[in-house]
């Protein structure tokens, strides 16, 4: 169900409120929740799951998840994630998932944006291309 | 076997093997033609995306929260969870005339069955009209076939002339008798090799309407010898809201690649009201805030930038615009039909009274303009129906006062019996547009008034006769009047000799 305006205004406040030096503060967003425990707005439900989807989207902003298969070093990792830190401009945790579908290479990414470079997916472009 | 096999490596060989970057969304809702995506941060407004299964949409509402895309396909294939991707471009059509003579949908793709269209080039859907410096004054006519319209309310290339009316007046029948009209002038003036000739193409826009209806003006520009100069887009009303809101600019996007070719091109929007209908269907969907009537507050602007796309540009060519709207009742207060009027060059407002009393085409006179005006005319109609606005204005007034009286002076009968039997000479059956040097003939009888001795339901009959003798036994004096475009000395007493001629003929007949 859509939040309406002032459950969306409610819970960007909220987020707003979890943020430290601009990242996500663990403990902030344990208070955030205590609020909502003990004044309990007007739907909460709603506040808690339109809140719980921007906390996660921010989690995602400042991770890189990176996909692979094969045998990958862990230095590769830190190094992706030393590079996505300095294309965006901020820290990234790396959060390798092991993925054997996709034959070969390396996955990545970083809230929205994807950089791709495995077997799997040139075979995929190779199917769409006319 | 071992070509096949080169055939594969070369195709890999040229697949990109760099990283490969986009820029990704998650469907969160999909529903009524739109989804609504969490993620795709990089995306612009009117960036095309693509969905699963290859399925396209437009992102058109950029929130903080999310993005609404509408979706140009088919819809039951998609769901919650389902990625969708950037795509880095614009909205775009193929163009150029591959085109010509095909029926196709709102994205350019072919729907009649002919195959696969071969064109090298694609114009994005939505365009900045041409700016002032680029463009040239309206003064070369576009024939419309009809006289009431050619001789009293003339429409030049470049100019955007709405047809208005209640359903059912004749407002499609116009506009595919001018296209019919542009397919016979094409034929006759390539067929002379002059190569000053240039052909006008059409494109017929259709929104919203039955897919009987669109079959039916098919077959009528097909069976007319039109459809080879012809695009056809069809955004039927079975059609989802999306594909229908883009239809009209995706024919701009197809008048306009004839337009800066050089080359002159007609475009019908049939019709408008469905298209600020199916707009207002989509922004409440996307609960974008709605104004008068629920429209969204841009609703001038979803016009406004259509229509401004048709132009003559300096040394290249035109794209004339006819929108069509339907009005309720007649009312041309209302919000859209007034919106329209104040955008175009002119109109012409067809009447149900008018419609319904048998004058076919039901052009209210009174109502009518052509902002162009006699700049779009050429000398010889100037000549033959220069004064008859005025004339008919004369006649209206003078037949409402009439029916209460019963005592009228010699001059004022004569005044309305003249506007009867110019009423009677403005009827037209459908889908038979007159060339313009058979109007001028036409017209030049009835200045001298060949036609005012005939009982007034001969009138018609007389002019057909006239049209069908010139036609047959006069083609050189049509060649003059079409080639000189003026009436001369020299013309007018050719004409004279020819109606002498044929009233005498048609006396004996009568």
């Amino acid at each position: 169900m859509a939040s309406s305006k002032k459950t969306s205004a409610l819970a960007r406040q909220l987020f707003k409120l979890s943020l430290e030096n601009g990242r996500l503060s663990e403990e902030r967003v344990g208070g955030v929740l205590a609020w909502v425990e003990k004044h309990r707005p007007a739907s909460s439900l709603a506040v808690l799951r339109a809140y719980r989807h921007l906390v996660e989207a921010e989690l995602n902003r400042n991770r890189a998840v990176i996909e692979y298969a094969g045998d990958v070093a862990s230095s590769v990792f830190a190094a992706i994630a030393a590079a996505m830190s300095r294309r965006f401009d901020r820290p990234i945790e790396a959060a390798p998932v092991a993925r054997p579908d996709l034959i070969a290479g390396l996955r990545v990414q970083v809230g929205c944006d994807i950089f791709e470079n495995t077997v799997a997916g040139r075979l995929a472009a190779l199917n769409t291309v006319s | 076997m071992s070509s096949v096999l080169e055939q594969i490596e070369q195709q890999i060989e040229r697949l990109q093997t760099g990283t490969v970057t986009k820029n990704v969304g998650t469907i969160r809702t999909v529903a009524d033609g739109v989804a609504i995506c969490d993620g795709l941060s990089d995306v612009m407004y009117n960036e095309m995306v693509e969905f699963p299964g290859g399925v396209i949409g437009v992102a058109l509402n950029l929130t903080e929260d999310d993005v609404g895309c509408v979706v140009l396909g088919d819809v039951s294939n998609l769901k919650e969870g389902d990625e969708v991707k950037t795509t880095g471009r614009l909205l775009s059509v193929p163009v150029g005339k591959p085109l010509l003579g095909r029926v196709v949908d709102a994205l350019g793709a072919p729907v009649d069955g002919k195959g696969p269209i071969e064109a090298k080039e694609t114009y994005p859907v939505e365009r900045i009209a041409p700016g002032i410096i680029v463009r040239k004054s309206v003064s070369q006519p576009l024939f419309t076939g009809i006289m009431a319209i050619d001789s009293m309310i003339p429409i030049g290339r470049g100019q955007r002339e709405l047809i208005i009316g209640d359903r059912g007046t004749g407002k499609t029948t116009i506009t595919v008798d001018t296209i019919i009209n542009q397919a016979k002038i094409n034929r006759v003036g390539l067929a002379s090799g002059d190569p000053d000739f240039r052909p006008v193409y059409s494109v017929y826009v259709a929104v919203g309407q039955k897919n009987s209806n669109i079959v039916r003006t098919v077959a009528a520009l097909e069976a007319a010898g039109a459809l080879e100069y012809t695009v056809i887009v069809a955004a039927p009303a079975a059609d989802n809201p999306a594909n229908q809101y883009l239809a009209p600019y995706s024919g701009a996007a197809i008048g306009e690649w004839f337009m800066e070719n050089g080359m002159d091109a007609l475009i019908v929007y049939d019709d408008l009201s469905k298209h600020a209908v199916a707009y207002r269907q989509i922004s409440l969907i996307l609960k974008r805030p709605s104004g008068r009537e629920a429209f969204p507050g841009d609703v001038f602007y979803l016009h406004s930038r259509l229509l401004e796309r048709a132009a003559r540009l300096d040394g290249k060519g035109s794209l004339t615009a006819l929108p069509i709207i339907e009005t309720l009742a007649g009312d041309v207060s209302a919000y859209i039909p007034t919106n329209v009027i104040s955008i175009t060059d002119g109109q012409i407002f067809l009447e149900t009274d008018l419609f319904n009393q048998g004058i076919r085409p039901a052009v209210s006179v009174g109502l009518s303009v052509s902002r162009v005006g006699s700049a779009a005319q050429i000398k010889a109609t100037k000549q033959v129906g220069g004064k008859l606005k005025g004339e008919l204005a004369q006649f209206r007034e003078l037949a409402a006062f009439a029916q209460f009286g019963s005592d009228l002076d010699a001059k004022t009968k004569a005044q309305l019996d003249r506007g009867n039997r110019i009423v009677e000479l403005f009827k037209q059956p459908a889908f038979n547009p007159i060339p313009i040097e058979l109007q001028a003939a036409t017209l030049w009888a009835m200045q001298k008034g060949y036609y005012d001795e005939l009982p007034l339901n001969k009138v018609m009959p007389a002019a057909i006769s006239l049209r069908e003798f010139f036609t047959t036994r006069k083609d050189e004096l049509l060649a003059a009047i079409r080639t000189k475009a003026a009436l001369d000395a020299d013309l007018e007493a050719q004409l004279k000799t020819a109606c002498d001629e044929w009233k005498s003929g048609f006396g004996a007949e009568g």
